[in-house]
């Protein structure tokens, strides 16, 4: 692959961001809105659930701007939008912003007015969670300082939830979007490999966790942190950890979990490979086996028009032809908190109406467990869908490696 | 009534949580203090404020309850966490609203006085969000289950705790900054003329990692020397090799024991021209001139006076640049953006940890320069604990 220096990608154009505004415009207009409002919301650093949520904070306004931090007021009648944010910032796609100036509530609320949103129906993206965005926040993502200073300041305004609004728009990916998720996943894929490569009992999981991440910056994404389990089977769930661990060395017969994640175009992209330091038992071997077929049969599934009830019905039923079961994990991939989400806390059961659409990317990633429960495991990558079904956006067998 | 683990809950993740527990008590009981003296019957620390979730409890997520009459605390803690400090706190998923308002009303606090963290910005915490950083929907709901009660911001009640370091703590400000060190050593050694930018920053995350360091980003301007704005990256690089003569100044942070310290030491990918000596000799008499001053009773009024006056004579800028070491958005923020009044009479304490690094710019501020790091406030006056040699890094 290129190393960062050698990548030719001048960021996302023009084009890609009217695409973006107008998506949005029109759901928002469907809606009854007269504008989209994305506030300020709280950073990820103190408003972290999980590491997918913590990106999702203030995904939207990164959707709308490639602006690590802004609000965005979105007319619906075609106006440009009105952005504030912190004064150091601006970028190609919104050279003309309003810096904050005492505080975010009052530069906010200004920009309602100026735009005239007095008596006006705001949808406020990011309150509650949503079915394609905002998944794991129940409670949204709104700070809530500034909001109730705009919720003061504008009084005969009413204020709704509008997070399928941008939500629905980053659902479908673009070309542009696609290539930059297809090399985040290609970079998180070369995190695996040297995840292969070092791992070797007696290895110091600190040091092994820090080699990952330098393949993968050194590739040019983003730092995202690799969630990374590692212990000997039969002693209870794994671990989590997501920085690099202190004291902590591979031994063998450890089983290794991951979810490798690489960020290109501000897009979070990944892979997970099992990894077992010795022979993989045969009692396991069906399930893997299984998984496999699945993962490959859920491919064929994927095609636009279906809906996730009948997807997460073939998904789940899978296992039990083969006396094992199995269960949908899955979920959207883009700026971060990104669904609709399956796993085992949030099964899905809301989302089963929302349809497949051709253009959508996820993480696909069932689980299969023995019949008796006494082994899982879950391999997965990055899928693009299309009309012929779902299309890895990176080659890889998949399976659980085993290093001797 | 105690919330459980969901069913289905995800796998919990493993932090740091090395603190004793006399450092528990020790935090919370100033806290109890603080909050007493405030007037609030409790201090909530609710979802959103992450930060000081992880100051008074060790998690990485938490909602906290702390009544101020010396009864404990209800935590509310999230993927079946907990640790030696909260061996049994209410569990939850992703539902934070419910729990919160019921451990209010648990501990009686119907028509209390109870004061928010993170309503706004603090003093010495928060300091970047003026906004403050609670969430807004729970945050209502909460509110909504208990509408006898009052709720006030209290961002300054845990934060003048955080401000004033526990000797744990000061350690680990103490490994931290060694660990940045190492990371800015890494820097010097790789930054050449022709090197790959975002391989560097690749290489300088992972020698941080290495030595155990959680992430913060590196920020980074690779510019030539006498760019006007140079370009910042907190991200690696994509397209840039370094060039002769480019100007690395850097802010290399480390987090060990959740305490973030940084250390600014610029580069230079060639000679010095002779026209930055003299900046560079001003803002290392600057920097020390800094350190002298900087001990217990001294106001932030008195100082940025100090700083912001010292250049006139040698008709140069000199600017106060400083924030504090910590959890995360320590303080006090100086420049400060705004509610630059409330720091003008606050002192500086024994056991304060900040990042000293003046600026100093010629008068039409075409040549600027940045050099500190973190620094201990003792009985004694400061001590400084960046010690590399003052001056520019010249590599040719």
């Amino acid at each position: 692959m290129e190393s960062p220096a050698d990548i030719i990608w001048k960021g996302y154009s023009l084009a890609e961001r009217d695409w973006r505004w107008q998506r949005v415009r029109e759901n928002a207009a469907e809606a009854g809105f007269d504008c989209v409002f994305v506030p300020l919301c709280v950073d990820g650093r103190n408003l972290h659930l999980s590491l997918e949520q913590s990106r999702g904070t203030r995904s939207d306004c990164r959707f709308l701007t490639q602006l690590e931090n802004a609000a965005v007021i979105l007319p619906t009648d075609g106006r440009t939008p009105i952005v504030i944010s912190a004064p150091e910032s601006g970028n190609d796609w919104v050279p003309d912003f309003r810096p904050v100036e005492d505080s975010w509530g009052e530069s906010m609320a200004q920009g309602l007015i100026d735009a005239g949103m007095e008596r006006a129906r705001v949808g406020v993206s990011g309150m509650r969670r949503g079915l394609y965005t905002h998944g794991r926040a129940f409670h949204g993502v709104v700070n809530h300082g500034s909001y109730a200073e705009v919720l003061r300041r504008l009084p005969h305004a009413i204020f709704d939830n509008a997070t399928e609004v941008i939500g629905y728009a980053r659902y479908v990916k673009s070309a542009e979007q696609i290539e930059c998720l297809r090399r985040g996943a290609a970079i998180a894929a070369a995190g695996i490999d040297k995840m292969i490569e070092l791992a070797r009992p007696g290895m110091d999981e600190g040091v092994l966790y820090s080699r990952v991440m330098q393949r993968m910056v050194s590739l040019g994404s983003e730092y995202y942190p690799m969630a990374f389990y590692s212990g000997l089977h039969g002693g209870g769930r794994l671990p989590r950890f997501e920085d690099p661990t202190e004291g902590r060395f591979l031994q063998p017969m450890y089983r290794i979990a991951n979810e490798v994640d690489a960020v290109f175009g501000g897009l979070i992209a990944q892979e997970q490979q099992p990894i077992i330091l010795g022979p993989i038992p045969d009692s396991w071997k069906p399930a893997i086996e299984a998984q496999r077929d699945l993962y490959y049969a859920a491919l064929e599934q994927l095609r636009p028009g279906r809906s996730f009830g009948e997807f997460m019905d073939f998904v789940n039923g899978f296992g039990e032809r083969r006396g094992l079961k199995s269960l949908l994990l899955m979920h959207g991939r883009g700026y971060g908190d990104d669904g609709p989400l399956f796993t085992p806390q949030n099964r899905g059961a809301r989302n089963r109406d929302v349809r497949i659409e051709n253009g959508n990317v996820f993480i696909v990633k069932p689980i299969v467990s023995s019949a008796d429960g006494s082994f899982d495991t879950s391999w997965g990558g990055c899928v693009l869908v299309t009309e012929t079904g779902g299309e890895p956006l990176v080659r890889r067998r998949p399976g659980m490696v085993s290093i001797t | 009534m105690p919330w459980t683990t969901p069913p289905g809950a995800g796998a919990t993740v493993f932090i740091w949580s090395g603190y004793s527990l006399a450092e528990r008590d020790r935090r919370w009981q100033a806290v109890r203090e603080n909050g007493g003296k405030a007037g609030f019957d409790c201090i909530l620390v609710p979802l959103g404020n992450g930060v000081d979730g992880r100051y008074m409890t060790q998690l990485r997520c938490s909602a906290m309850v702390l009544p101020t009459d010396g009864r404990g605390p209800i935590t509310i803690a999230d993927r079946r966490s907990n640790n030696a400090w909260v061996p049994e706190p209410w569990q939850t998923g992703r539902e934070w609203a419910e729990p919160m308002g019921e451990a209010l009303l648990d501990l009686g606090m119907e028509r209390a006085r109870i004061g928010v963290v993170g309503l706004k910005g603090g003093t010495v915490t928060h300091c970047s969000s003026i906004d403050g950083v609670v969430n807004h929907t729970a945050l209502a709901q909460v509110m909504s289950k208990l509408p006898n009660a009052k709720f006030a911001d209290a961002t300054d009640i845990v934060g003048r705790v955080r401000y004033v370091k526990g000797e744990e703590e000061i350690d680990f400000v103490r490994r931290s900054t060694a660990v940045a060190r190492a990371g800015l050593d890494e820097l010097i050694n790789l930054a050449r003329p022709g090197v790959d930018a975002g391989v560097l920053y690749a290489d300088v995350t992972a020698r941080l990692l290495e030595l155990r360091s959680e992430y913060y980003p590196l920020a980074l301007t690779l510019d030539p020397l006498g760019t006007p704005k140079p370009k910042r990256f907190a991200n690696p690089p994509i397209g840039r090799r370094l060039e002769t003569n480019s100007l690395i100044n850097s802010e290399v942070n480390a987090i060990l024991g959740a305490q973030l310290t940084q250390v600014c030491q610029p580069i230079l990918l060639g000679q010095i021209p002779d026209e930055w000596k003299p900046v560079i000799d001003l803002q290392q008499e600057l920097y020390e001139a800094g350190l002298t001053l900087l001990k217990p009773g001294i106001t932030f009024g008195a100082l940025e006076e100090f700083v912001n006056t010292f250049g006139a004579k040698r008709k140069m800028k000199t600017v106060i640049q400083m924030h504090g070491c910590g959890y995360g958005d320590d303080g006090p923020l100086l420049p400060a953006k705004t509610n630059e009044d409330r720091l003008t009479d606050l002192r500086i304490e024994k056991g304060n940890a900040f990042i000293w690094k003046p600026m100093v710019t010629t008068d039409d501020e075409r040549i600027q320069f940045t050099w500190g790091g973190p620094v201990i406030v003792t009985d004694q006056g400061c001590e400084a604990l960046f010690t590399r040699p003052h001056g520019m890094v010249s590599i040719c």
